[in-house]
């Protein structure tokens, strides 16, 4: 029963096709509080769509999704306040600058913002450095430490990240990292799609997706392992 | 509510910081809209249609009465206004009017006035070239109009007489012919007065210059998109996701977006009219017919306007999806709306078939708009009709937002 009460993320028998091609089939998998649930698969199999899912930005066909016990399919407020989603491409606009992107996400909540960038994730992530700075002009690493300090506005306990590295320098990979691992041991909870193998050393659990399902495998395995169970 | 607040704000600044490079991009397409709009003007009203039409006048050798009768037409203001008559023999007209110099000759034949007196109206030859132009058919309108007035009268006249005769009254014919010329030179008389002041135009309640003006304008206005593309993209899929997750819908990012470009075209058109405004007061040294602008009708109009244009121009941008898309749907649709709105040839030159669609294109509705704001005066029609293009661009990208979703 105390067990129950850890688990932030609980996702059963979740379904997903577009047209007649099935992407989820069946998907069931459950994380609690300081675990980092791994996602990998080749390109296309599906990944970005269940991280959607889970993030409330895409639809399920059929299933459940709970947080923190609270059924979240059919209650956006659910996923707006429970869940940080960075998706690949970072949702930021880039004419503007840093500061006017947080309001964006902290939607008028001025105060909460300046607390969040003296003591909360975006002083953790380095923001308060870049405030003035326009989105365009940032690196890669920046750019993706802007997103996930956007998308944690609400607070949220559990983050979804999809490919956080992709099309990041060795020292943008580094930081985002630095920063996940940081997320994870102070009791969040991260969902993460990748194919970097520093990064999938984070996670606690670890699935391969294929042919819309998801099949366990060892955290923290190998390489070879990983592409054995890509080839299953 | 507060959420919807804040994008909106960073919206209208995100189409702000594109000030500088619309503003740019205003400044060459007011040159070329210019261009266009002068062009065009010269292409159908300039050049050889404002020339006076040249008339040669062949006389029948020793007919005094001929000679006054022609002077005396050439006399009238109807006439004088528009032809100018040269007496030549008949060889040397000919040789005119091959020669371009003449655009008619009119051949008198002997005896005219004598024919006209007895009835047996022995008729004008009137010559034109072949492939006739304008000003050609212009005369022969004005010789087939003369020829039909005095055939009435004397009509008239004749009908008169014989009724008097059968009536044994013929004593009394002089007088009745002399109170029916009255009659008849009472109708005359207004017609030339119609001439003189009244001005009839292709282009409608307004004069050339200002047709075209307006028709620029509104090509500058849709136009102004282009170098605005970058802001007008939507959002990629992502975001859109995001935003919708914070609430955000397709519904809001369009009021945001398309309140930032209306705003922009805005403050661009009064800037670029005082840029204009004051350009025209330097070289002319007339101050321009800002009044209208400064009530409340004028500014609210030019406000409707820009909303409307921006309504339509989100719409393709929107459907479009691309930045090369966006450029090039704004490009076709635009030009093509442009013509069948009557923008580039006014919709009385356009075929029949086309012209019943002009109504239905935002460039008309757009041309009406700024008519009604430079007059200042409001129009409840044209209000409405900005106000339903407003309403169904957005619509439509709300929608088309939704859709994608």
């Amino acid at each position: 029963m105390e067990m129950q009460h850890q688990v932030r993320l609980e996702v059963r028998s979740l379904f997903k096709a577009y047209r007649r091609h099935q992407i989820l089939e069946d998907v069931t998998f459950s994380a609690a509080s300081g675990q980092c649930v791994g996602i990998v698969g080749s390109n296309g199999c599906g990944k970005t769509t269940l991280l959607s899912i889970l993030a409330g930005a895409v639809r399920a066909d059929k299933g459940s999704i709970r947080y923190h016990g609270r059924e979240a399919i059919g209650a956006p407020r659910v996923f707006d306040q429970e869940v940080a989603y960075v998706p690949q491409e970072n949702p930021l606009m880039g004419e503007l600058s840093v500061k006017d992107n947080l309001s964006l996400w902290y939607r008028g909540g001025r105060k909460r913002m300046e607390e969040d960038l003296k003591n909360g994730p975006a002083a953790l992530l380095g923001i308060d450095k870049m405030l003035k700075k326009t989105v365009a002009t940032l690196s890669g690493g920046m750019k993706k430490r802007l997103s996930i300090a956007c998308a944690l506005s609400n607070h949220a306990s559990v983050l979804i990240l999809d490919e956080p590295g992709a099309a990041l320098d060795l020292e943008g990979k580094a930081e985002v990292r630095g920063y996940v691992e940081g997320y994870i041991r102070s009791g969040g909870t991260v969902v993460l799609a990748s194919h970097e193998m520093e990064e999938l050393a984070l996670c606690t659990q670890m699935y391969v997706l294929k042919g819309g399902k998801l099949y366990p495998i060892e955290a923290g395995a190998p390489e070879e392992k990983l592409r054995e169970a890509f080839q299953m | 509510m507060l959420a919807h607040l804040v994008f909106w704000r960073l919206e209208w600044k995100r189409a702000y910081l594109k000030f500088p490079q619309v503003f740019a991009g205003a400044i060459a397409l007011l040159f070329l809209a210019i261009a266009v709009a002068l062009f065009a003007s010269r292409a159908l009203y300039g050049g050889a249609a404002v020339g006076r039409v040249a008339v040669g006048v062949v006389l029948p050798e020793d007919d005094l009465l001929a000679k006054r009768m022609a002077s005396m037409v050439s006399s009238l203001d109807s006439v004088k206004s528009i032809c100018d008559f040269q007496y030549v023999d008949r060889q040397e007209g000919l040789e005119k009017l091959k020669g371009g110099e003449l655009y008619a000759v009119m051949d008198m034949p002997e005896g005219l006035i004598e024919g006209i007196m007895d009835g047996s109206n022995p008729p004008v030859r009137v010559l034109l070239p072949a492939g006739a132009g304008a000003e050609s058919q212009i005369f022969r309108e004005l010789t087939e109009a003369g020829a039909q007035i005095l055939s009435a009268a004397q009509a008239g006249i004749y009908g008169g007489g014989q009724l008097y005769r059968s009536l044994s009254r013929e004593g009394e014919i002089p007088q009745m012919e002399e109170e029916l010329n009255a009659i008849f030179l009472s109708y005359s008389l207004p017609r030339e007065d119609y001439f003189r002041h009244q001005q009839v135009g292709a282009t409608g309640d307004v004069e050339v210059s200002v047709f075209y003006g307006i028709s620029a304008y509104v090509l500058f206005l849709l136009m102004l998109a282009v170098p605005a593309s970058g802001y007008l993209l939507p959002f990629p899929l992502n975001m859109r996701q995001k935003l919708n997750l914070a609430g955000i819908g397709g519904a809001s990012r369009t009021v945001g977006k398309l309140s930032g470009l209306a705003s922009l075209f805005f403050t661009l058109t009064l800037l670029t009219a005082g840029l204009m405004g004051a350009l025209i007061w330097a070289v002319e040294g007339e101050r321009p017919a800002w009044e209208a602008w400064g009530r409340p009708e004028g500014f609210l109009g030019l406000l409707l306007v820009c909303l409307a244009a921006a309504s339509f121009v989100v719409f393709l941008y929107r459907a479009a999806g691309t930045l090369m898309g966006g450029v090039m749907a704004l490009f076709l649709t635009v030009t093509v709306q442009h013509f069948l709105a009557g923008g580039f040839l006014p919709e009385v030159f356009l075929p029949l078939s086309l012209r019943v669609l002009a109504p239905a294109m935002p460039s008309k509705v757009l041309m009406d708009g700024v008519k009604m704001a430079l007059a200042g005066a409001w129009d409840m029609a044209v209000a409405g009709k900005l106000g339903l293009l407003t309403l169904a661009g957005f619509l439509l990208t709300s929608l088309w937002e939704r859709w994608e979703r």
